[in-house]
């Protein structure tokens, strides 16, 4: 466990599956150099297959004993889907073919391939709701446990999990072991990268770029074990966000408010069954575990409240008014952290993450 | 005909040859350079091959389900190795049987190379007892050098540096930045994977980068397998050999989803440096098996509760706390198994496919040292531990 856990909350009541944080992630990360086919921020529907395909079913994680489990490496042709292009050009011509605009290859699966299908039948009760996922920065991550050359390691400053890039030779158990999928292997350079939590953001007081652009404002940003952020207020006080798969045992870090708010199921005949809600419980329980209950019961609480009185501290958390409460990071915190480690206070980046947290100058000795 | 009987001999040499330790090799004296030397170089007419037996490693399983069932049961290989030596350069030559050619290149996340690797002992006061066979063990480095099967091609960031990467989409921005990374990649454009680590242990394997290995490896691949050959400087900061060379290889089947501790090795050889002293007690260690009683032994190792911790055959249930023995045999000395039984901290080896769970330590920490969590059995009589020691050398795979 590291000194201070930054973490972040995600309200899947607000989430509309825009796609925004994937792109922010996209252009600033993923977009060049073998790390096309990675989304390291992804948002899916649930139920759905995800990314890469069936991943919950992939193995990785502890067992109730706290033992790794093993793990499938997904394959990226067929589970993550190789990245199309299209021809533009072709549609500056004045042709009569119609077939001229084509993707580059023949796609036979992607991120998303399922988006918005769901489950149930149209229209008595079909639903879905949009999944995002990061990298958890678990707290006990079961790539770090996997990795048999120390190359994966949590920061003590804010359990921020990174692959050292000098020390990881490519051997991908880490993907194994990660029970979320959410390390990936870089064929380019043969070695192992994910999200980053963004912290050459983080360090000069900025949130990650997918917290940053996201236009439902879902995203809320802070150390856990700061009792002013809302991300400790949503996840301690209220206990109304709860880590993805809590069975995993990896201890995630990110917290997730569960969906609450779904519309009521039709008859046969289209009308509407009072009381009903499409949304099964199981399968949130399934994502939350058991706390999902107790989370609800409290949302659903707070909710008939503010609309009673109109005083609500959670909902008004929830309706995230300004990003400056929504995002707690002490910037000063980091140039206190850069000032006992002897470095540039404010330095753009880890400087772990390029040149190895073991690796010496001048080899070995 | 010749051909025939060569064959039939060799068969009746690898058949007796599984029953003992490796015998030594001779490292020929030659003449020419061999700074620059290559598989098909013809200096090689004047090495003798010696057969050398390759066992699955067994000792810890990692957590790849896919290459796990795939290495089940796996076989040991034999190899054929050579040796040469100049002035200041030994030379080494392997040949091993793989029938499939896997070379990891476009963009793929399953596949796996072919590969091999040579591990020398490294500098230290007391060069014996040797380091542990699988990457060495506190106090006793090894050098580990390391080739992969690549071809070459073009691919951006050839030099695996992350810090000079740009976007590509942001032309306007980067126009000259990305011309200047165009031609330094041009210039770069060379996956080969060939590089040396050192290491005092498991998880401890560190790379050599500062050039201070002076070092050539390469691999061929031909009709009967894979010929990899390696020259490095005879001393170093490093190493420092002359007379006995210990050296142990080992190989990687890509085909097996093979990498890291998913291969076939040796035990430690020895190779003497012709026409220098060989140190004869090193040679005798690596060369001559216990004249301990292996049933007697089996007996012994079951009385005093060896497989509650370890597997100690493919037959028993795998066990999480030690690692598994049912290979130890190939790949270790008898000195080491016997240094193991009576002293267990002098090289700790990791539990079997634990990893770095805190639930089942492979060690305790006493004031700074990793202490094993195995039991000393060192009021065991000397004669129980050599009977212990001829069981555990019969512990083996058998040649596929």
């Amino acid at each position: 466990m590291s000194k201070r856990q930054l973490a972040m909350v995600m309200d899947l009541n607000k989430c509309i599956g825009c796609q925004t944080c994937t792109v922010a992630c996209k252009t600033q990360w993923t977009n060049r150099n073998g790390r096309e086919y990675m989304y390291w921020n992804n948002v899916e529907t649930y139920p759905g297959t995800g990314y890469p395909k069936n991943w919950m079913e992939l193995g990785g994680g502890f067992d109730a004993a706290g033992d790794l489990q093993p793990g499938v490496i997904p394959n990226l042709e067929a589970d993550y889907g190789v990245p199309w292009d299209y021809n533009y050009e072709s549609l500056m011509t004045d042709s009569a073919d119609h077939n001229r605009f084509q993707p580059h290859i023949s796609p036979t699966w992607g991120p998303n391939w399922d988006e918005d299908q769901g489950a149930g039948a149209f229209p008595q009760d079909n639903y879905f709701f949009y999944l995002p996922r990061i990298c958890n920065h678990c707290t006990n991550p079961g790539c770090l446990s996997a990795c048999p050359r120390d190359a994966i390691f949590k920061r003590e400053q804010d359990g921020v999990v990174l692959v050292d890039l000098d020390r990881c030779q490519g051997y991908r158990y880490c993907i194994a072991g990660c029970p979320y999928k959410k390390i990936y292997f870089n064929p380019k350079i043969s070695k192992s990268e994910k999200c980053i939590l963004c912290f050459p953001r983080i360090e000069q007081g900025l949130p990650p770029a997918c917290a940053q652009q996201c236009v439902g404002r879902i995203r809320f940003v802070g150390f856990l074990d700061d009792e002013e952020s809302q991300v400790y207020k949503l996840v301690h006080q209220y206990k109304v966000a709860i880590g993805l798969r809590p069975d995993y045992g990896t201890q995630p870090n990110v917290y997730y408010v569960p969906p609450t708010e779904s519309p009521a199921k039709f008859d046969a005949e289209g009308k509407i069954i009072e009381g009903s809600t499409r949304l099964p419980i199981e399968e949130l329980e399934k994502l939350f575990g058991k706390e999902v209950h107790g989370a609800i019961k409290t949302l659903k609480a707070e909710m008939k409240k503010r609309k009673e009185t109109g005083v609500s501290e959670l909902m008004d958390i929830l309706i995230a008014y300004q990003h400056a409460d929504m995002f707690r990071l002490d910037n000063n915190y980091y140039q206190e952290v850069a000032k006992e480690q002897k470095r540039t206070p404010l330095a753009p980046v880890d400087t772990r993450y390029i040149a190895g947290k073991f690796t010496k100058a001048g080899g070995h000795h | 005909m010749n051909k025939i009987l060569t064959s039939l001999l060799s068969l009746g040499l690898a058949c007796s040859a599984a029953l003992a330790a490796d015998a030594a090799i001779t490292a020929v004296k030659v003449t020419d350079s061999l700074n620059a030397i290559k598989a098909d170089s013809a200096v090689w007419s004047k090495a003798k091959f010696s057969s050398v037996t390759l066992y699955p490693q067994t000792a810890i399983e990692m957590n790849d389900k896919k290459a796990n069932a795939l290495c089940e049961n796996a076989k040991a290989k034999k190899a054929q190795v050579a040796a040469l030596y100049d002035g200041s350069t030994i030379a080494l030559m392997v040949k091993w049987a793989d029938g499939t050619k896997d070379v990891q290149k476009g963009p793929t996340s399953t596949e796996y190379s072919d590969g091999f690797a040579v591990q020398f002992a490294g500098v230290t006061a007391k060069p014996q007892p040797l380091p542990y066979i699988g990457m060495g063990s506190v106090g006793r480095p090894v050098v580990v050098h390391l080739q992969k099967a690549t071809e070459k091609v073009y691919e951006p960031n050839g030099n695996k540096d992350v810090s000079t990467q740009i976007n590509r989409q942001q032309t306007g921005v980067f126009e000259k930045e990305l011309a200047d990374y165009d031609a330094k990649v041009v210039a770069l454009a060379n996956t080969d994977y060939e590089r040396v680590f050192v290491g005092e242990g498991f998880r401890s394997l560190t790379e050599i980068k500062d050039g201070s290995v002076k070092s050539q490896s390469a691999m061929v691949h031909g009709a009967s397998g894979w010929t990899g050959t390696l020259s490095r400087s005879l001393k170093d900061d490093y190493v420092n050999l002359s007379g006995t060379v210990p050296v142990s290889i080992a190989v990687w089947d890509g085909s097996k989803m093979g990498r890291n501790g998913l291969k076939n090795l040796s035990a430690w050889i020895a190779i003497n440096l012709d026409g220098q002293k060989s140190n004869a007690a090193l040679v005798a260690d690596l060369t001559t098996d216990s004249k301990g009683d292996a049933t007697k032994g089996k007996a012994a190792a079951e009385s005093n509760g060896c497989n509650g911790c370890h597997q100690m055959t493919s037959a028993d249930p795998k066990s999480f706390m030690a690692p598994s023995l049912k290979n130890v045999g190939g790949y270790s000395t008898a000195s080491y198994l016997r240094e193991s039984i009576v002293k267990p901290s002098a090289a700790i080896v990791p539990g079997y496919n634990r990893n770095a769970h805190s639930n089942t330590p492979w060690y305790n920490l006493e004031k700074g040292k990793r202490i094993s969590t195995m039991t000393d059995y060192s009021h065991l009589s000397k004669a129980d531990v050599e009977d212990i020691v001829a069981y555990l050398k019969t512990l083996k795979a058998e040649v596929e």
